[in-house]
């Protein structure tokens, strides 16, 4: 296993966000998480990132317990997230955004080529000088998502990822994601929106009141009725059957 | 090398600025010839105060951590000049021995309470608060070291009078002085041109200097730190060591202008601590622009030379001037007299593309 967490615990104030989880992934291997609003998906996250320190339980990532270290030093040992609210910086240049992931692994020529290339990719080489603030939200959106990838982590963390996207933008980024797992990447994404989910298709969990609901292939927890009732409603279950 | 200088973060670039930076530094060498000395004494009094100020906009303008306490070390700086070099002073080395005491004491000061402010999870305005704290308990410490008691080998601290003859010492603190070989020496007094050119080439190249550093790797990092250290941290960046190193050469900075301060007066006081002596580098920092060295060197010296103006003419108006000076400024231009050339510049761009646009149409 690439990653693990055993018996994760974590209460604010009254409310459990994260309750006794138990939970893996594998290297290379892509999943999802889902769950209604306030299941605790980003505070899982958050966990693993180390934004938040876990009440108890256990975070083992390639053999080492890191439960107890810092944010940098887990991003330093291959953890890299792209946060719900976007994680780029609004009055910085885009270029500077990105040189950000980037400097730390490379220098000199070799580090602008690099900006310029992966900044290409993600369709904002045009926006290389602006502040990131002046890009529309899907832009934002993905320069997120680069600066995230910059540093070719070994386990990658997406938190709603597609949110305020386009359909077609969203299709680009099913396929960016499929495209990262290929390169050994383990990627961890959160969603809300079950057509990104279905488009994904791979392994999911669903997280309800800070605990695993349930959790397989995304066929078993779509036919899964509990699932049905708890995360989609009524008219949910209605739009599953059409 | 180009990259360094000419900058990603530093905001003045481009051949106008360094044109016109450089006609000033040119210009500034002929000031010594063309005025007395009792000027060029209050002159050589506000550029000591330089480092100071640009110390403090690297802290807070590039790392997003106002101290205000920058007169801690200031004053520690200069007590430890004064101390080292009274004690030697039968060496040649004795002055020199104090600048580099001056700054050693400073940035073991710094470290430790960086180390706690920061490791300790401080920040925003209870890192100000602390700052501040740290130096009016060392201003109440040394207003009470006035017995005899209080010596440091020879140095007697002397309380409220503070350090030197001026306080009614036996010992003398002695003026910055080189050894020049064969049992020589170039003393050099705070109303010389000599003070004067060694403190321009100070600022040029401490200027140059701390522009290479924030345009470095290091200063990007420094603005993300700035504006969002969470996610900094999540990038891979070790925000506190961040903060804490950028902590000590702001305190190296105040340092050398406290220790420069002594060496001009000959004297210190535990004033240099107080509440005024730190709230002024904030005011000239965010008056002229704390997001740039160059507005902070040309704040913290047109703002000190206006003060002494007004305090001519109109006595304690000075300071009361000076704050409303940064209140407004707060209110209406938080990034300081700065931003009105970047809005302008915004404002040329908005018009020339509606412009464009118009023309389209027609
Ligand atoms: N920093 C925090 N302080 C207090 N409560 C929090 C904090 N972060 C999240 N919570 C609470 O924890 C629960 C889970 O939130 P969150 O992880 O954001 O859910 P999700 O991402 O699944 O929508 C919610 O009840 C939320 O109010
Ligand atoms: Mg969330």
């Amino acid at each position: 296993m690439l990653l693990s967490v055993e018996k994760l615990f974590k209460k604010f104030g009254g409310v459990v966000a994260c309750d006794n989880v138990d939970w893996s992934i594998g290297s290379g291997e892509t999943q999802c998480i889902i769950g209604p609003n306030g299941a605790g998906k980003s505070t899982f996250f958050q966990l693993l990132t180390g934004r938040h320190a876990a009440d108890h339980g256990r975070i083992i990532f390639k053999g080492g317990d890191i439960s107890r270290l810092p944010p940098f030093a887990r991003a330093n040992r291959g953890i890299a997230m792209k946060p719900q609210t976007l994680g780029v910086f609004p009055e910085l240049t885009v270029e500077h955004n990105m040189r950000l992931t980037l400097q730390r692994h490379m220098s000199g020529a070799a580090l602008r080529d690099a900006i310029e290339a992966r900044l290409a990719d993600l369709d904002l080489a045009h926006t290389l000088n602006r502040q990131a603030r002046e890009l529309s939200h899907g832009q934002r959106q993905w320069l997120g998502l680069g600066m995230a990838i910059g540093s070719n982590p070994d386990l990658l963390l997406l938190d709603e990822p597609t949110a305020g996207m386009s359909t077609a933008e969203t299709q680009r980024t099913v396929d960016l994601i499929h495209r990262i797992g290929a390169t050994g990447t383990a990627v961890l994404v959160v969603e809300h929106d079950m057509a990104f989910v279905r488009q994904l298709a791979v392994p999911t969990t669903v997280f309800h009141q800070g605990r695993i609901f349930a959790s397989g292939t995304l066929s078993d927890i779509e036919t899964n009725l509990d699932v049905q009732r708890l995360y989609l409603g009524k008219q949910g279950v209605a739009k599953l059957r059409n | 090398m180009r990259e360094l200088l000419n900058g990603r973060i530093e905001p003045g670039k481009g051949p106008v600025f360094w044109i016109v930076g450089a006609l000033l530094v040119i210009g500034m060498l002929f000031l010594p010839g063309l005025v007395g000395r009792y000027t060029l004494l209050n002159f050589n009094s506000f550029l000591l105060m330089v480092f100071l100020a640009t110390g403090l906009a690297l802290l807070w303008g590039f790392c997003g951590v106002l101290s205000l306490g920058q007169s801690a070390f200031f004053g520690i700086g200069g007590y430890a000049y004064g101390i080292v070099a009274i004690n030697l002073a039968d060496s040649p080395w004795a002055s020199l021995a104090g600048v580099a005491g001056g700054i050693v004491a400073a940035v073991v000061f710094a470290a430790l309470l960086g180390w706690l402010t920061f490791y300790g999870h401080l920040r925003g305005v209870y890192v100000s608060i602390v700052t501040l704290v740290v130096t009016l308990v060392i201003e109440s410490f040394l207003n009470q070291t006035a017995g005899p008691q209080w010596k440091i080998g020879t140095a007697h601290l002397g309380g409220n009078n503070g350090l030197g003859r001026f306080s009614g010492a036996a010992e003398n603190i002695p003026s910055l002085t080189i050894p020049t070989g064969g049992g020589n020496s170039l003393v050099i007094s705070g109303s010389s041109p000599t003070f004067y050119y060694v403190l321009i080439g100070l600022i040029v190249f401490t200027y140059l200097l701390l522009r290479a550093l924030v345009n470095s790797r290091f200063g990007v990092a420094l603005a993300a730190v700035r504006e969002d250290p969470d996610r900094a941290e999540t990038l891979g960046y070790d925000i506190r060591l961040l903060q804490s190193m950028t902590f000590c050469i702001g305190a190296a900075l105040a340092a050398m202008s406290g220790l420069l301060y002594v060496a001009w007066g000959n004297f210190i006081t535990p004033s240099v601590f107080g509440v005024t002596a730190n709230v002024l580098p904030v005011i000239w920092v965010a008056v002229a622009g704390r997001k740039s060295l160059a507005a902070a060197i040309l704040g913290a010296v047109v703002l000190q030379w206006g003060a002494q103006q007004l305090a001519i003419s109109g006595g304690e108006w000075a300071l009361i001037v000076q704050g409303a000076l940064l209140v407004l400024v707060v209110l209406l231009l938080p990034e300081g007299l700065l931003s009105l050339r970047q809005q302008y510049s915004r404002m040329r761009d908005v018009r020339s593309s509606s412009l464009k646009s118009q023309s389209r149409q027609g």
